[in-house]
C-alpha cells in the first residue's frame, strides 16, 4: 500500500462512516426507506437531477444544482485553504471566519463605490478583501510573534472583534444602504455590475467565476508549498521552528507571510461570496464558512489537493441537503455528516491502527529497527 | 527467570531481530550491547510489550506469555525505564509514580497515602527522593529515580534500563550503578542496555552483544576486555580507535577572534562572562567543560542563535556582533548543534529535505526560486552512500533513521556545504563506536582540508583526543588555555573545577 493511499484512506473511511452514522440516524427517527430517498434527494441537488434528465428534462436540470455545489464548494475550499496555510507554519487558524467577514465587506465597499471597468473592477474588489482578510490575521500574528499571544485565543476573539465591528456597526450604521436616510434595510449598497463576477453559464445555473478562481488558488498553494524554496521553508518553520531558524531560515517572515495568506484567502472567500452571489454585504455570511473551513481542511489531510476535494464533495453534500426537506428531513443533515467525518478524522490514530495488519510487516517499507514507535505525520 | 525464545521481528524490508535466544536469570545484572540499530531497544521492547514479535515466544518462570502491552509486562513483573523518561514535569515525585493506579478515598486521591506509599518504596531500596518535590525541579539523575522508583512501585521484578547513562554525569552513573548493584543483591534482575563498553563490564556480570538483528555472543564482564567486546559488536577485529595524532600548529588565517565575549544563557542569567579566544583555518579548538558553563552558549553566539550582550570580534572577515543564522551560514558557519531534534533536522521531513536545510536556497538544492527535487535527490544519494547511512534511503523521513544514522546525516550536511569554522557540539553523543570513530574521523578530515573546527563537548577524552588547543571553561570564563602536545589531563581537570586567579596564558 503506497505512503500516499495511507494519507488518504482514514478521511475517505471517516466520510463514508459519517454517512452510515447518519443513514442510521435518520433511519431511526423516521425509516429506512426516508433515510435512502433523503441521500437520493441530496445527491440529485448536490450532483444534478440526472434521473429528471434521463426522463427528457432541460439540460439546467444538470448544470442549476452543479453550480450551487460549486458555488458552496469555491467558499468551502478558500476558507480550508486559509486553515491549511496557517497549518503549514504551524498555527491554527480559527478566525477564517473574522477575516471572511472583514474581506467580504471590503469587497462589497470597494464593489459598490469603484467605478472601474470589469477588467480592474474585479481584481480591485478581490484585491480588497485579500488585503483587508490579511491584515486582520496579521494582527494575530503581530500578537504571536511579538508577545507570544496563542493564536487560537486572538483569533477567536478577532472573529468577534469582527462581528462587532462589521455586523453591528458599519453594515447597519455609516456603511449601510441609504444610510442617513430613512430606509430602514440592512447590508451595504449594491455593487456595481462591472463588480459582478461573470456567470459561466449564463442563465443555466448561478455557477460563477468564483469557482474556477477558487480551483486554480488551491493549484497555486499546492505548487508553492511542494515546489517552492519559500513553500519548504514555510513548512519547515511549521515542522520545526528552532531547526527552521538555526537553517538561517527566517522564522518571523515566513510565519507572518503564512498568517497574512491565510486572511488573504479567508477574505478572498469573503470576496466570492459578495462578488459572486449576494452582489452586497448582506449584513452577515449567512454561514460559519470560516469554521467550515476548519473541517474542510482537517478532512482533505491539510494538503491543498485534498482540500480542494474535500470542499467539493462537501459543497455538493450541503448544495444537495436542501432537497432532503421535500421528504421532510431536516437540511442541516450535511453539515452533520461533515461534522462527524471531522470527529472521525480526529481520530486518525485508530484508523492507523485498525489498517496496520496484525502479523505481517507494518506500512512504511523501511524502517530502522531502533525508530521511535509509529508517530504519524501530522 | 525470562526466557526469549526464537525471537523474530521486521520492520518492513528491515530484518530488525532474527532468531534470538536470551535467558535472563534471577538477581542478574545483564548487560545488552551492541551498535545503533543493532536491535537491542528493539529486543527490550518486544519484552516490554512495546513491540510483539513476529514469531518466537517469551516465557516468565517457565511460562509462555503474551505481552502485548507494556500492562501485560508490568503483570508479569517486567518494567522499563526509557532513555526519555516517561514523567509529568509539572506533578510530584509521590503523584507521578503512583499515575495510573492512585490510592484514593471518597473519590479522591489520597495524596498522603500516595507520599507515605512511595517514600517506603523509596526507603525500602534505598532511595533518596522527596516523595513531595515536582519532578522538574529535579536533576536528570533523580528524575531517573523515580522511574526505577514507579516501576519498582508496580512490583518490577526485572528492570530494564534502555542506556541509562546516556544523560547522567559521572557520578550520577556510579549512583546508578551502586542502585543496580543493591537491587539485583536483593534478588531483582537489571538489564542494562549500553554501548559503553567500560561501564558495561564494570557493573554487569554478564554481557549479551547483539549485532545486527543477531544475538552474537554472550560473556561473563569478569574474564572480558572492552577490545574483545567492541570486536564482537563491530565484527571485525580491528577496532577503529581515537589514535594518536601529530601536532597542527595554529598557523593558518586567523577565522575567529572573538574579545570579552558576554551573553545570558536560556535562564537570563550571565553564561558567558568574558570570554576571549581565537581559531586558526586548520586547527580544531576543543572546549573543554563540566556542563553549564558557558559552552553551550558560545556555540550558539558564533552561529548566530545567540545575541552578545557584550563583547565582539571578528568571525571571518566581519564584526560578530548582530550575526544571524542566516548570516553565519553566508560566511561559511557549520554547526552541528547538540540537540538534534530540536535544533538540527526536521523529523517529520525527509532525509532528503533535511539535508536541504540550511541550504535549500542554494545549488544543487534550489533552482531560482524552485526547489530542485533531481539535484537534491542527487546529492543526498551520494552523501548517504558516503557516510554508510542506513538505510540510504532520500524518501524516508529522518525519524525514520535510528539516533545514529540520523547524527551521520546531520554531520554529512555540515561538511558537505564546505564550512570555513564548524561549530560542532557533543557531535558523538550516544552513537556507537562505528559512528563515533567515522564523525571523528570527519572532523579531522575538515580540520586536514583547512577547516577551523570549534569542538565543545562534555567528553574529555574525546576533546583531548581530536583537540590541537583546548580551552577551559568554568562559570562563563576560560580557566586554562593548553596546546598539544601539552596536554595535561589532571590540570585541565582541575581547571574544569575552576582554578580561577590562576589563569596561566587564556
Amino acid at each position: 500500500m503506497g505512503e500516499r493511499l495511507r494519507a488518504v484512506l482514514p478521511s475517505v473511511f471517516s466520510v463514508l462512516l459519517a454517512l452510515a452514522v447518519c443513514w442510521v440516524f435518520i433511519a431511526l427517527t423516521r425509516d429506512a426507506e426516508t433515510a435512502t430517498g433523503a441521500y437520493l434527494q441530496m445527491l440529485r441537488g448536490g450532483l444534478g437531477d440526472w434521473p429528471q434528465y434521463f426522463e427528457g428534462g432541460r439540460l439546467a436540470v444538470l448544470t442549476r444544482p452543479l453550480g450551487e455545489a460549486a458555488i458552496k464548494a469555491a467558499l468551502l475550499l478558500l476558507t480550508g485553504l486559509s486553515v491549511t496555510v496557517a497549518f503549514k507554519v504551524g498555527l491554527f487558524n480559527i478566525g477564517a471566519q473574522g477575516q471572511m467577514l472583514v474581506g467580504a465587506l471590503a469587497a462589497a465597499v470597494a464593489g459598490a463605490q469603484l467605478q472601474l471597468p470589469a477588467v480592474l473592477h474585479i481584481p480591485v474588489a478581490v484585491l480588497a478583501a485579500c488585503v483587508a482578510g490579511g491584515l486582520w490575521a496579521l494582527i494575530a500574528a503581530a500578537l504571536k510573534l511579538s508577545r507570544g499571544v496563542h493564536e487560537v485565543i486572538s483569533t477567536i476573539m478577532l472573529n468577534w472583534v469582527a462581528v462587532s465591528l462589521v455586523d453591528n456597526w458599519l453594515s447597519v450604521g455609516p456603511l449601510r444602504a441609504g444610510a442617513g436616510t430613512h430606509l430602514s434595510t440592512t447590508g451595504t449598497a449594491e455593487i456595481a455590475a462591472s463588480a459582478q463576477l461573470p456567470r459561466l453559464l449564463g442563465e443555466m445555473s448561478r455557477l460563477h467565476l468564483g469557482f474556477p478562481l477558487a480551483l486554480a488558488v488551491a493549484l497555486a498553494i499546492w505548487v508553492w508549498l511542494s515546489r517552492l524554496r519559500s513553500g519548504f521553508e514555510t513548512r519547515a518553520v511549521g515542522l520545526g521552528a528552532e531547526a527552521a531558524r538555526a537553517a538561517g531560515i527566517p522564522v518571523v517572515r515566513r510565519t507572518a507571510q503564512a498568517m497574512g495568506l491565510a486572511g488573504a484567502l479567508a477574505g478572498m472567500a469573503g470576496a466570492v461570496l459578495v462578488l459572486g452571489t449576494e452582489y452586497r454585504y448582506p449584513g452577515g455570511l449567512g454561514a460559519p464558512y470560516g469554521f467550515d473551513g476548519i473541517a474542510i481542511s482537517l478532512i482533505g489531510g491539510n494538503h491543498p489537493l485534498g482540500v480542494a476535494l474535500s470542499a467539493l464533495f462537501f459543497g455538493a453534500l450541503r448544495a444537495g441537503g436542501t432537497r432532503m426537506q421535500l421528504l421532510g428531513v431536516h437540511k442541516s443533515y450535511p453539515e452533520l455528516i461533515q461534522g462527524l467525518a471531522l470527529l472521525f478524522v480526529a481520530g486518525r490514530m485508530v484508523w492507523l491502527s485498525l489498517l496496520r495488519p496484525r502479523k505481517v510487516a507494518p506500512m512504511a517499507p523501511t524502517r530502522q529497527p531502533e525508530a521511535s514507535p509509529e508517530v504519524p505525520r501530522a | 527467570m525470562i526466557s526469549l525464545r526464537h525471537i523474530h521481528k521486521r520492520f518492513g524490508a528491515v530484518t530488525a531481530l532474527d532468531d534470538v535466544s536470551l535467558d535472563i536469570g534471577t538477581g542478574e545484572i545483564l548487560a545488552l550491547v551492541g551498535e545503533n540499530g543493532a536491535g537491542k531497544s528493539t529486543l527490550m521492547n518486544v519484552l516490554y510489550g512495546l513491540y510483539q514479535a513476529d514469531s518466537g515466544e517469551v516465557l516468565v518462570k517457565g511460562q509462555p506469555v503474551r505481552l502485548r502491552s507494556p500492562r501485560d509486562a508490568i503483570a508479569q513483573g517486567i518494567g522499563m525505564v526509557h532513555q526519555h523518561f516517561m514523567l509529568v514535569p509539572t506533578l510530584t515525585v509521590a503523584e507521578n509514580v503512583v499515575l495510573g493506579r492512585e490510592p484514593s478515598r471518597w473519590g479522591r486521591m489520597d495524596m498522603d497515602r500516595a507520599c507515605q506509599e512511595v517514600a517506603a518504596t523509596c526507603e525500602r531500596f534505598g532511595f533518596k527522593l522527596d516523595p513531595r518535590a515536582r519532578v522538574d525541579t529535579l536533576s536528570v539523575g533523580s528524575q531517573q529515580k523515580v522511574e526505577i522508583v514507579k516501576a519498582l512501585h508496580r512490583g518490577a521484578q526485572v528492570l530494564i534500563l534502555d542506556e541509562p547513562t546516556a544523560v547522567l554525569t559521572p557520578q550520577e552513573s556510579d549512583d546508578l550503578f551502586r542502585v543496580a548493584r543493591g537491587l539485583a543483591a536483593g534478588g531483582r534482575t537489571v538489564v542494562f542496555i549500553s554501548h559503553k563498553l567500560r561501564e558495561v563490564l564494570s557493573v554487569a556480570e554478564r554481557v549479551a552483544v547483539m549485532r545486527r538483528g543477531r544475538l552474537v555472543a554472550e560473556v561473563r564482564a569478569a574474564n572480558t576486555r572492552p577490545e574483545e567486546l567492541a570486536a564482537l559488536m563491530v565484527g571485525e577485529s580491528r577496532v577503529p580507535q581515537a589514535e594518536a595524532q601529530a601536532y597542527h600548529p595554529p598557523g593558518g588565517e586567523k577565522l575567529l577572534e572573538a574579545k570579552d565575549l558576554r551573553a545570558r544563557g536560556e535562564d537570563g542569567r550571565p553564561a558567558l562572562q568574558g570570554v576571549s579566544l581565537e581559531v586558526h583555518a586548520g586547527e580544531i579548538v576543543g572546549i573543554a567543560g563540566v556542563d553549564g558553563n558557558g559552552q553551550r552558549e558560545l556555540a550558539e553566539v558564533l552561529t548566530g542563535l545567540r545575541t552578545l550582550d557584550g563583547g565582539g570580534g571578528t568571525l571571518l572577515g566581519a564584526p560578530l556582533t548582530g550575526l544571524t543564522p542566516a548570516e553565519a551560514r553566508r560566511r561559511g558557519v557549520g554547526h552541528v548543534p547538540e540537540d538534534r531534534l530540536w535544533r538540527a533536522v526536521v523529523k517529520a521531513m525527509t532525509v532528503e529535505e533535511n539535508v536541504a536545510l540550511g541550504r535549500q536556497t542554494q545549488a544543487p538544492f534550489a533552482r531560482g526560486l524552485q526547489v530542485d527535487f533531481a539535484g537534491r535527490r542527487e546529492r543526498t544519494a551520494a552523501l548517504l552512500k558516503a557516510y554508510d547511512v542506513r538505510p540510504p534511503d532520500p524518501e524516508v523521513p529522518l525519524q525514520a533513521l535510528s539516533g545514529g544514522n540520523q547524527q551521520k546525516v546531520v554531520v554529512a550536511r555540515e561538511l558537505d556545504a564546505g564550512p570555513k569554522l564548524l561549530v560542532v557540539v557533543q557531535p558523538t553523543r550516544g552513537l556507537d563506536i562505528g559512528a563515533v570513530a567515522q564523525v571523528q574521523a570527519k572532523l579531522r578530515e575538515a580540520r586536514d582540508k583547512g577547516a577551523g573546527v570549534v569542538l565543545v563537548s562534555l567528553d574529555l577524552e574525546e576533546v583531548l583526543a581530536l583537540a590541537d588547543r583546548v580551552y577551559v571553561f568554568f562559570e562563563g570564563r576560560i580557566t586554562g588555555t593548553f596546546t598539544r602536545p601539552e596536554f595535561d589531563e589532571r590540570e585541565i581537570g582541575r581547571r574544569m573545577l575552576g582554578t580561577r586567579g590562576e589563569v596561566a596564558h587564556g
